[in-house]
């Protein structure tokens, strides 16, 4: 499928769009967490950097997802046999990080 | 929008299902990569949770933090924390535009820039894997192995003090980055079979450029599970 000349330039402007999200997300998680170890070493703080580091790195997920694999462009019916079985992860995280804590309690029982 | 090239636009819902065209209007070969990605996202997946698992039963606070555990910079020496990875990274996004751009190229028919774009992939492929031979080196140079722990000197470099992490993290960095880094090798073998058929015109005689953009899906997954690396080891 040979582009448009004017599609081919709309292409190529989303991809480096992208690639300037990207960089610039990376560079704020790292300023940030630098950031974080130097002045807010031992704040309570430590779960909202924890989320906003997961929110940040599903947004660069979402760009490379989208416009670099160019899941965005297909049919959407191929996109949800795609993404739909993902969600079974969502349960895997939570059931598991779950049991870490049970596990972790459980040894300081033995241990005292 | 549509990247179908060999299939009959589907008048009605009805009929899409009942053979002789493709309803998602993408040939067989690529919707097959994407369902091997999807599959190969499960196993990473399990790596990266099992990893969460194991850390909240270690504890918080007697996990090693990464600013202390990577810290080094080649010639640079210590004191640089997640420097050189945010390299790494960088190196693999920029390798993953590189691929999107051969791909383009390719829909395009454009022999010339697919063998360029495809030419600063694989480079860049390269260049990331020095990079994590690199690390593991340096890591191991250090002391952390499979079967020996990961320590660091609390206050920093030449401080004295000396922190001894569990045997978990080693174990799990190395298998976790391991497989990925064996993706990215797997990788850039594809990648240079590829370039090799562009130079040689195998894809100009068949008058489609669909198998750069196969491998391309391939590299940009392994990109993408960089990222969720780099979140669960260097960042959290």
């Amino acid at each position: 499928m040979i582009l448009s000349d004017q599609e081919y330039q709309m292409h190529k402007a989303a991809v480096w769009r992208a690639t300037i999200i990207l960089s610039v997300v990376t560079t704020v998680e790292v300023g940030i967490a630098l950031l974080y170890d130097t002045f807010f070493h031992d704040s309570g703080f430590r779960m909202a950097l924890a989320i906003f580091m997961i929110l940040a790195t599903l947004v660069k997920a979402y760009y490379i997802v989208a416009v670099f694999m160019h899941l965005k462009y297909e049919r959407k019916a191929m996109a949800i046999t795609i993404l739909m079985p993902l969600m079974f992860l969502v349960w895997l995280l939570i059931a598991l990080l779950m049991e870490g804590v049970s596990w972790h309690q459980m040894l300081g029982y033995f241990h005292g | 929008m549509t990247t179908a090239t060999n299939t009959v636009q589907a008048n009605s819902e009805s009929n899409v299902w009942e053979g002789g065209q493709a309803p998602f209007g993408v040939k067989y070969g690529k919707l097959m990569m994407w369902y091997f990605l999807l599959s190969d996202a499960f196993t990473f997946a399990a790596f990266l949770i099992s990893y969460g698992a194991i850390r909240y039963t270690v504890g918080q606070d007697i996990w090693p933090e990464p600013n202390k555990v990577f810290e080094a910079f080649p010639l640079l020496g210590h004191g640089y924390p997640l420097l050189f990875v945010s390299l790494m990274t960088f190196i693999l996004i920029l390798s993953s535009v590189f691929m999107v751009r051969a791909v383009q190229e390719g829909h395009q028919m454009n022999k010339k820039g697919v063998i360029l774009w495809l030419g600063f992939t694989i480079i860049g492929g390269i260049a990331f894997l020095s990079c994590q031979a690199w690390e593991w080196a340096h890591l191991i140079h250090n002391g952390m192995t499979m079967t020996s722990p990961i320590t660091y000197e609390i206050g920093g470099h030449g401080s004295g003090a000396v922190f001894v992490g569990p045997l978990a993290f080693g174990q799990l960095f190395f298998t976790i980055t391991g497989f990925h880094g064996f993706h990215v090798t797997t990788g850039v073998v594809i990648n240079i079979i590829v370039f090799l058929n562009v130079v040689f015109g195998t894809y100009e005689k068949k008058k489609n450029y669909d198998m750069v953009e196969k491998v391309g899906l391939y590299w940009h997954f392994v990109d993408l599970v960089w990222v969720f690396v780099f979140l669960g080891f260097y960042l959290l």
